[in-house]
């Protein structure tokens, strides 16, 4: 049996030669050199704080242009961007970042490529970064590619984006449902005058500046079971006198009133005074005494039209 | 047939099994470098050749010659532990032993998953394999993550089958890849009740070209042209 | 009564003869779909990302432009447009480069040519530095140019955007864009989309009201910059003459009297009804509608353009003189329009295409003329709207369909006699004030020659998209299927909410 091994010498050379294999791709390939070394507890993954300049300045851009590419679903270039580990691990070519600096960091040349070239990053078709974007990333490079610092200086604004308010249809059918047949009455009675302030508002909206004199007094206060969710009026031209003084002063939750060319005086906007949610005021060509408006400015409200508007 | 009575080699393995053998090892081979370095129309061009090779030898395992066939090397589980366990001593067998059987199946298995999922998968920008768009993107992206996952799944069942026909060779002394290409063994490597018949390789090259041909249509079902 | 019986008869049995087997079948097939389309659309899923299930902007056809409440809470409940047709340059008004000041002159280099198309630059024109001195002006420092010096007062409740970019060239393409969400024909208007979704709080006036100064109505991409395209045509823009009738013929001819037109009317709506109940078509119904609203027009518009009845200083102060067709009156009508409850309320002034070909459109002379028939017109428009409450809830937008080159054009490849510059899709300057605009800001840059953007580039659906925020609405749920699809102002480009622009 001269040339055989013995079956423990083989696999003992197996096993060797796997770990060689090992070793050697560890070597050759840094990033899964360091991803094995990691899992094996041999060098501490690199962490990033929550509220670090990383996490919530750095790691986002990643993820929003990124990761579809550099992360858990696919690996390109064997490089990971899904976490700050992964990031310093860097691609199968080595290291994407090199803290301290920017100009050197594979990572930060091809986001600074411009679009034409071939090894842009992102890869036209993908949403681009934006200019601040790519200084955000080299500012934070260079400034040690740091997993806890919080601020970096110099380092652009970040933009909030607008959130649409989502439809909650149950939560507006009950907050509208008390007052429902209240309102469904004054819409039928009087058509065009009161409104919700949108599809998914249980506030209201008076405005009965189209009515002229036709609206006064009465009309006004024949709203009153809905006060309290009435959050504009306007009686511009209309008939209201200061008799509803107490009636507009009294709405909780009043924020925008018009008043303008109706027969309103000075001592409504005195009663007005004690609202606590109006915000905003148009009195056209009412006579107002100064302090009142200086009052009423005081609160913070605004104050439009007053002497000279015709 | 009865195995030949000259001193001279026994022929076991034919010609398109051996040639598929190889062939297979240099389209990994191909495969891999050519994804590794992004040379995705090779990729595409030897991924497409898996696929035919590998119908044929599904084809060929029903219809080839004897120790080409499933029947011959494929074994139930309860055969193959007990050869692993060593009943049979230090017997040969003219195709694949039932490790190496098993071996083969699962090769064969997890190549079709690769060259499958392959077929559907897209690297996020500029590449996609042939059928990547009748799937939605979510599938494709998925399926492309088994693809990454099955190469590793490959690499070692390639350390595995290295490591046993090494074992073969070293420790048992039986050496199993000379006549992967020569095609002999050793008459006294050949059990006597063997009985192997060959089938012509003229009907193998038939059974590439129909492969082939589903290869090119599975391609073509994606709206690619070659 | 018993001619009148018969002549019921005589009337029933016209209807049944007018039944035909085209009728029959006609009905029976459609009957036969309407089965099928409404169990296949009550499987088909909402197309919308999210689960916000879509909009319904259905009403009573007979009252079509009834107010329907928006998505969310709006900042701006109406939207007066100053479209300034032909671009006014921003080299000129906003936007200033003292860099390209001092390269005034120079051959233009050849990286701002190389492949692109002009609309009439050849060969290598010189560059052009600003005409007109710029300054900083009010609290925010906003750079303007001499030019407008009313406008400059109101500067602290401006919303500057200099880096407006489009992909049109050509002017009537580049409108139709600005104002339909696309270059070709057959889009429905900005006005026509945001009196679909929210009606028109004054039912005796269109919701949509177009004014037009310095120039015939048809100028450029004409009509179709304020019609419905695939919307239902009662949301087009009905375009107001601001001298004499407010719509052509909508006046009775001089020997009907009201009463009579009444009487025309109600046998028109006779017919129309009679109509309605044989066919069921909606479409009557709306058309019913209009007729009397123009009969209800008659009175209510010749009031609301009539701005006699304006006091005199208020006529000074916009410069308006009654009786002539200007900018001035078209911008006192928009107030009084505003007042009235109309809800997009447009206006076009002609003339600032400075190619510098005839003398009147040049740099030096056309743009100054028409800086003085707007500047005025447009701050005491503004000053107006706040002094009545009205700014806080409407949105005002200025600007024109794209910008002008920094290049002295040279038609033909000629030096030009007079100063002026090509069309420049590259960036243009825009501004909005109104509710819900942070005042006194500049958004955007563009670089130091005036040539790129090189800040926070906004597309023409960005705007869009915001001003549709503005009124209460996710640009993506105002939409209205057609041609298989759920068309959008904003076309099928994703658009961004220009948030850094929002109080």
């Amino acid at each position: 049996m001269s040339g055989r091994l013995s079956a423990s010498a083989y696999f003992c050379s197996v096993a060797l030669l796997t770990l060689a294999g090992f070793a050697l791709a560890m070597f050759v390939r840094p990033a899964f050199g360091h991803s094995m070394l990691q899992w094996m507890g041999l060098e501490s993954v690199p962490q990033a704080e929550a509220r670090s300049f990383y996490a919530t300045r750095v790691s986002p851009l990643f993820e929003t242009h990124c990761i579809s590419c550099h992360g858990e679903k696919r690996q390109k270039a064997g490089l990971r961007l899904d976490s700050y580990a992964a990031l310093l691990r860097g691609s199968k070519h080595g290291a994407v970042i090199r803290p301290g600096e920017a100009r050197n960091s594979e990572l930060f040349m091809r986001i600074d490529l411009p679009a034409s070239d071939a090894r842009a990053m992102p890869p036209s078709g993908k949403t681009p970064l934006t200019p601040d974007d790519v200084t955000v990333i080299r500012l934070w490079i260079a400034q040690g590619a740091s997993g806890v610092r919080r601020t970096i200086p110099g380092a652009p604004q970040p933009v909030p984006e607008v959130k649409i308010p989502e439809d909650a249809p149950a939560l507006t059918e009950k907050l509208r449902t008390p007052l429902a047949a209240q309102v469904r009455k004054v819409q039928r009675e009087h058509p065009g005058i009161l409104a919700y302030q949108s599809r998914n508002s249980a506030w209201l909206e008076v405005n009965a500046s189209l009515r002229g004199a036709a609206f006064g007094d009465a009309q006004l206060q024949a709203l009153a079971p809905l006060r309290a969710r009435i959050v504009q009026v306007d009686i511009s031209g209309s008939s209201v006198t200061d008799a509803s003084a107490p009636f507009l002063a009294g709405m909780p939750s009043l924020q925008v009133l018009r008043l303008g060319g109706s027969r309103i005086t000075n001592a409504t906007l005195v009663a007005l005074e004690q609202s606590k949610s109006l915000r905003s005021l148009t009195i056209g060509d009412i006579q107002t005494g100064e302090d009142t408006l200086a009052s009423l400015r005081k609160k913070h409200i605004a104050i439009f039209g007053g002497a000279g508007v015709p | 047939m009865s195995p030949d009575p000259s001193p001279t080699h026994v022929r076991v393995w034919d010609l398109p099994v051996r040639l598929f053998h190889w062939s297979i090892v240099l389209l990994i081979a191909v495969s891999w470098i050519s994804a590794d370095r992004g040379y995705m129309q090779v990729h595409l061009v030897s991924g497409l050749t898996l696929l035919a090779l590998l119908l044929f030898r599904i084809a060929w395992g029903v219809l080839g010659s004897t120790t080409a066939r499933f029947r011959d090397f494929l074994h139930p589980p309860g055969r193959i532990i007990g050869y692993l366990k060593g009943r049979d001593g230090d017997k040969w067998y003219a195709g694949h032993n039932p490790a190496g059987g098993l071996m083969v199946a699962a090769l064969i298995l997890v190549l079709l998953t690769q060259v499958g999922t392959g077929l559907f998968a897209n690297d996020g920008v500029r590449f996609h394999g042939p059928l990547a768009l009748l799937v939605s993107e979510d599938t494709s992206t998925r399926l492309t993550g088994i693809h990454g996952f099955v190469f590793d799944l490959i690499l070692v069942l390639i350390w595995c089958h290295i490591v046993a026909v090494g074992f073969y060779l070293l420790v048992k002394g039986h050496n199993l890849i000379g006549p992967m290409v020569t095609g002999k063994k050793r008459p006294e490597h050949v059990p006597p009740d063997s009985n192997l018949i060959f089938v012509r390789s003229y009907i193998a090259l038939l059974l590439f070209a129909v492969s082939a041909g589903i290869a090119v249509w599975v391609m073509a079902q994606g709206g690619y042209a070659l | 009564m018993m001619e009148s019986k018969r002549g019921m008869h005589q009337l029933d049995l016209a209807r049944i003869q007018s039944q035909t087997r085209r009728h029959f079948l006609g009905w029976g097939t459609g009957g036969l779909g309407a089965f099928f389309l409404n169990s296949a659309l009550a499987k088909s899923p909402s197309h919308l990302a999210g689960e916000n299930a879509p909009l319904d902007f259905t009403r009573n056809p007979a009252t079509p432009l009834s107010v329907l409440p928006p998505e969310f809470a709006a900042k701006v409940k109406r939207v007066i447009y100053l479209h300034m047709g032909g671009s006014p340059s921003q080299l000129e008004l906003f936007d200033y480069k003292p860099t390209l000041a001092r390269f005034h002159g120079h051959d233009c280099p050849e990286s701002f040519l190389k492949g692109k198309r002009f609309a009439f630059i050849q060969g290598v024109p010189k560059l052009l530095g600003p005409m007109f001195p710029f300054h900083r002006a009010g609290k925010s420092g906003t750079w303007i140019s001499d030019r407008l010096p009313h406008l400059e007062k109101a500067i602290d409740d401006l919303c500057v955007i200099k880096s407006m970019k489009t992909d049109q060239f050509n002017h009537a393409p580049a409108q139709l864009l600005v104002h339909t969400g696309d270059a070709r024909t057959g889009h429905a208007s900005l006005g026509s989309w945001v009196t679909y979704g929210l009606g028109s709080e004054n039912q005796n006036l269109p919701g949509f009201i177009v004014l037009i100064s310095n120039g015939g109505t048809t100028a450029n991409a004409g009509k179709p910059l304020w019609g419905s395209g695939f919307l239902p045509s009662v949301y087009q823009g009905v375009s107001c003459r601001s001298a004499g009738e407010p719509v052509l013929y909508l006046d009775n001819p001089k020997s009907v009297s009201r009463a009579e037109r009444r009487q025309v009317l109600d046998a028109v709506d006779e017919i129309n009804r009679q109509s309605y109940d044989e066919f069921g078509n909606p479409e009557t119904v709306t058309r019913i509608a209009q007729y009397e609203m123009a009969f209800r027009m008659q009175l209510e518009a010749s009031d609301a353009m009539d701005i006699r009845r304006e006091p005199k200083a208020v006529l000074e102060r916009y410069g308006a003189e009654p009786g002539k067709t200007s900018y001035a009156n078209n911008c006192l009508v928009a107030r009084r329009l505003a007042e009235r409850g109309v809800r997009f309320i447009q206006l076009y002034h002609w003339g600032w295409d400075s190619h510098g070909t005839p003398v009147d459109k040049g740099l030096n002379v056309g743009l100054v003329g028409r800086c003085k028939e707007t500047d005025q017109p447009t701050a005491a428009l503004l000053a107006d709207l706040k002094a009545r409450g009205l700014l806080e809830d409407t949105l005002v937008v200025w600007g024109g369909e794209f910008g002008r080159t920094p290049m002295w054009e040279n038609r033909g490849g000629q030096e030009m006699e007079f100063i002026g510059r090509d069309h420049h899709p590259n960036c243009f300057t825009m501004w909005l004030a109104g509710g819900g605009i942070k005042k006194g800001i500049s958004h955007g840059e563009t670089d130091d020659m005036g040539y790129d953007i090189a800040r926070n580039p906004v597309e023409i659906r960005d705007l869009h998209a915001t001003m549709l925020y503005l009124l209460g609405f996710d640009y993506r749920r105002l939409n209205y299927p057609y041609q298989g699809l759920d068309q959008k102002l904003t076309g099928v480009k994703p658009a961004r909410i220009v948030s850094e622009i929002l109080a």
